[in-house]
């Protein structure tokens, strides 16, 4: 009877409310359909696999999680994660360097500079993020391709220090016939980026002005946040993280192209993000559900076909994600101002 | 006790044009509940933002715990002690109780790492100051108007105040949340914290003040001890004018069949069985307390949150009102209660604004707006319900809280509705103006329109209405045949009451 008093009284509503928590389910149902049609989807290596080709995306989802939580969006860091992966390259093919560090250096500059002017114009000019980014997403692409150049590098002209990154592996795993298989590197590095930017988000008065512009602006200029220094702060975070997952993004692939093969990708990571359950005007959301949000991304994306769904399902769906994440948003803002009106209990 | 924290001595501020504060003086004594009265634009804001640090006087000087100061930073006056609660909380709606109390002193002194154990510390401590206990892990968000009031409240006291000055914060609370903040003042003040109260309620500031300052087109018109005030009184003195009050009579022998007529119209969590009518020429007033289901059942009315069940009778004949089309042309009319974010297109000009609900009516037989016809009509409104302005053509926001009220009521005239639903008519709207839209309304009664108010102000619908509705938990529990013979108090107690729930 105590039981049965407890299993009523709990408030399922407040787990439910917990956007993680539906994510999470989502992906557990994803992940057992899809295991039903192939088996090996669970195994530990095809799971290491998807934390691998996954670890860029969410890199750059963390950074679009925080711009959203400041009430702002970001729609050209795919163009600065390109434009630093291209400059790094090739000013090491030019120089002949054969230096990770030196390309990580470049590229995470660069995003810091191509961040800095997103910066700049939202902070200082105040002009709406979304289309100031849209803006710089065109002017920075466009930019790299006539200024820096746009003929690909392949496999053969790129430094052996990309190559041993991308295989650099945490620890090694021998399958039944003997081939090897392990965890790449790419995961304790996305561990990083989670738990520092957790870090400041929790525990910095800096990660705390994040959320404080992103609730209340005016309230957040008000108690004496710097509001100019914090969008900077966010825009420039954005831009080395972009930097970092160029370098990883080029390790990977092994094939560097200034033309399409990171921009385009904006929607996916921004859709991630909302799925993760970031509202959208700003002030909410978590890092453990930007992650679930990129798992599910990525695993439909890895396994449509497998479904028997042809590729332009993705697109169709991270369309549908964004509109349905947007409307749950906005259902919920309007059930909370109703309920101020209307009686808790049942008349 | 008689010591002096805070002396504004002749200051003096003009915006391009304007002279909002006029050689005003003013003091305020340690631990002292202190009324700031005036109408809207008799520079009361800009008063308070001048001993802020905010604004910068012209002329003048502000002595603070016997600092003087010719021009107050605003880190000067946080530091003299001085918070200000403004109207709209300034309150973070994703952080949680705790760290929104907290804060801004974390700010202050330039903490770079945040640490949990002291935010939480902090802000039970601020709560436990004022007798209040609430959850500090909730979100601000989820929190009723009034938790919220006392959030910030708490956090002013983080900061050492020594002056608390809350700039309206009496208007979105019901009347036990009012009185619940009252004893929170009352306590703050047994501390010896003062309270600026900035109000244009004059029942509560008889109620909680003991001296009253009274700002008229940027002068001070002076400061009393309450005792010397009535309430006439402080009208005369705020507005310069006497408002007489007489109360509206409806001749019953004009009685005809009802113009409108509800039957059991019920939404489910919101009202339940409600039935009136109202008659040709009849002001209904229909009051409750904040969730008792009045503003919701104009909303129904008129369409916006159509009616679960129940009927909706026009002139006799049935009506189905499922959105606001179809009230319109019902003959419905609905004056919102919030009016900047419903009855205005704020930046429009006026013109626009009073025109957008009639714009077939101006069609040219070209099928396009015809200027001619939209400006007799324009001239035509502005003139009858005498709204100041130069130009027609400048943006609805350019007016004066009352002016706009009489816009939204323009716009909505311009309908020619047979029924007129007025919600919250006069909500921040100031005492003259409140006198000549009471005026508009009972001229519009007199032409045989017919009216509903819905207000919490008692006296308002005691005074414009012939009949009057309560409501509670919604359902309409009582109703006031003849207001000549209940009291202000009377309506409160019945709409309060204890019984009143049980009943229901």
């Amino acid at each position: 009877m105590k039981l049965f008093d407890a299993v009523k009284t709990y408030d399922y509503r407040s787990l439910l409310k917990h956007n993680e928590t539906f994510v999470f389910f989502v992906l557990l149902g994803f992940s057992i359909v899809v295991t039903i049609i192939n088996p090996s989807f669970l195994s530990i290596e095809n799971l290491f696999d998807l934390a691998k080709s996954s670890a860029g995306m969410a890199i750059l989802a963390i950074g679009v999680f925080i711009v959203l939580l400041s009430g702002g969006i970001d729609v050209s860091f795919t163009a600065v994660a390109i434009s630093a992966q291209y400059i790094a390259v090739k000013t090491l093919i030019i120089l002949g360097i054969d230096n990770l560090a030196l390309a990580f250096l470049i590229s995470c500059s660069v995003g810091i500079a191509l961040g800095s002017i997103n910066a700049f114009l939202i902070s200082i000019f105040r002009l709406p993020t979304l289309i100031t980014t849209l803006g710089t997403l065109s002017v920075f692409h466009g930019g790299l391709l006539e200024f820096v150049g746009s003929t690909p590098f392949y496999s053969g002209q790129i430094p052996d220090c990309f190559k041993s990154f991308g295989l650099a592996q945490v620890f090694t795993l021998v399958r039944e016939d003997g081939t090897k298989f392990g965890l790449s590197l790419y995961v304790l590095i996305i561990l990083g980026i989670v738990v520092v930017t957790w870090i400041i988000l929790r525990y910095t008065m800096l990660g705390r002005g994040i959320y404080a512009i992103g609730g209340n602006r005016e309230a957040a200029e008000r108690a004496g946040f710097n509001i100019t220094r914090i969008q900077f702060f966010i825009y420039c975070y954005v831009g080395f993280l972009a930097g970092i997952m160029a370098i990883m993004h080029l390790a990977m692939i092994r094939y560097a192209t200034p033309t399409l093969s990171i921009v385009g990708t904006e929607l996916s990571v921004i859709a991630a993000v909302v799925l993760g359950g970031a509202r959208i005007t700003g002030g909410s959301g978590s890092i453990l559900g930007t992650l679930l949000g990129v798992a599910l991304i990525v695993a439909l994306q890895k396994n449509l076909v497998l479904m028997g769904l042809s590729s332009y399902w993705h697109q169709f769906l991270v369309g549908l994600i964004i509109i349905v994440g947007v409307s749950i948003t906005y259902y919920q803002s309007l059930r909370r101002s109703q309920q101020r009106v209307v009686f808790t209990e049942e008349l | 006790m008689n010591e002096n924290l805070l002396e504004i001595r002749n200051v003096s501020k003009a915006y391009v044009g304007v002279q909002a504060l006029d050689k005003v003086d003013m003091t305020i004594r340690k631990g002292e509940i202190h009324c700031l009265v005036g109408e809207n634009g008799s520079g009361k804001s800009t008063l308070i933002k001048v001993v802020a640090g905010v604004v910068r006087q012209d002329e003048g000087e502000i002595i603070i715990n016997e600092k003087l100061y010719r021009y107050l930073h605003a880190i000067d006056s946080i530091r003299e002690g001085v918070q200000i609660i403004y109207q709209d909380l300034s309150l973070f709606p994703n952080l949680t109780l705790a760290e929104n109390i907290s804060l801004n002193q974390e700010i202050e002194r330039s903490r770079k790492v945040i640490n949990w154990k002291d935010i939480k510390e902090i802000a039970r401590h601020a709560l436990d100051e004022i007798g209040e206990d609430l959850d500090l892990d909730e979100r601000v968000e989820n929190i009723s108007v009034a938790s919220k009031q006392l959030v910030a409240i708490s956090r002013a006291l983080t900061q050492d105040a020594k002056l608390i000055i809350m700039d309206e914060p009496t208007s979105s609370l019901t009347r036990d949340e009012i009185s619940r903040l009252f004893n929170v003042i009352t306590d703050l003040q047994k501390r010896g914290i003062s309270t600026l109260f900035v109000s244009h309620k004059l029942s509560e500031v008889f109620e909680i003040a003991e001296r009253v300052s009274i700002l008229r087109d940027g002068k001070m018109v002076g400061t009393f001890n309450t005792e010397e005030l009535d309430n006439d009184r402080l009208v005369y003195l705020m507005t310069g004018k006497k408002v007489e009050s007489t109360i509206y009579k409806f001749d019953e022998k004009k009685k005809k069949a009802p113009l409108i007529e509800v039957r059991n119209l019920s939404k489910s969590r919101n009202f339940k069985n409600i039935s009136f009518s109202v008659q040709e020429g009849e002001i209904v007033g229909i009051t409750g307390l904040l969730g008792s289901g009045r503003s919701e059942l104009a909303l129904a009315l008129f369409g916006m949150f159509p009616a679960d069940s129940g009927e909706i009778l026009l002139e006799g004949k049935r009506v189905s009102i499922e959105n606001t089309q179809d009230a319109i042309n019902a003959g419905i009319g609905y004056l919102p209660e919030d009016r900047l974010n419903q009855g205005l297109f704020i930046e429009h000009s006026i013109t626009r604004n009073i025109i957008v609900t009639i714009l077939e009516k101006l069609l040219n037989k070209f099928g396009f707006i015809s200027a001619k016809k939209r400006e007799e009509l324009v001239h035509e409104w502005v003139n009858r319900l005498k709204v100041k302005t130069p130009n027609v053509e400048s943006p609805a926001q350019s007016l004066s809280g009352g002016n706009q009220q009489r816009l939204v009521l323009a716009k909505w005239l311009a309908t020619n509705p047979r029924v007129f639903i007025l919600d919250g008519p006069t909500i921040g709207v100031d005492i003259a103006s409140k006198a000549t839209i009471h005026q508009i309304v009972r001229g519009l009664a007199e032409n045989g329109m017919g009216i509903i108010i819905i207000s919490d102000e008692i006296p308002e619908v005691l005074q414009n209405c012939n009949r009057v509705l309560v409501m509670a938990k919604g359902k309409i529990i009582h109703e006031v045949k003849d207001v000549t013979s209940v009291t202000e108090d009377e309506v409160f107690s019945i709409m309060s009451r204890k019984e009143a729930y049980e009943a229901v």
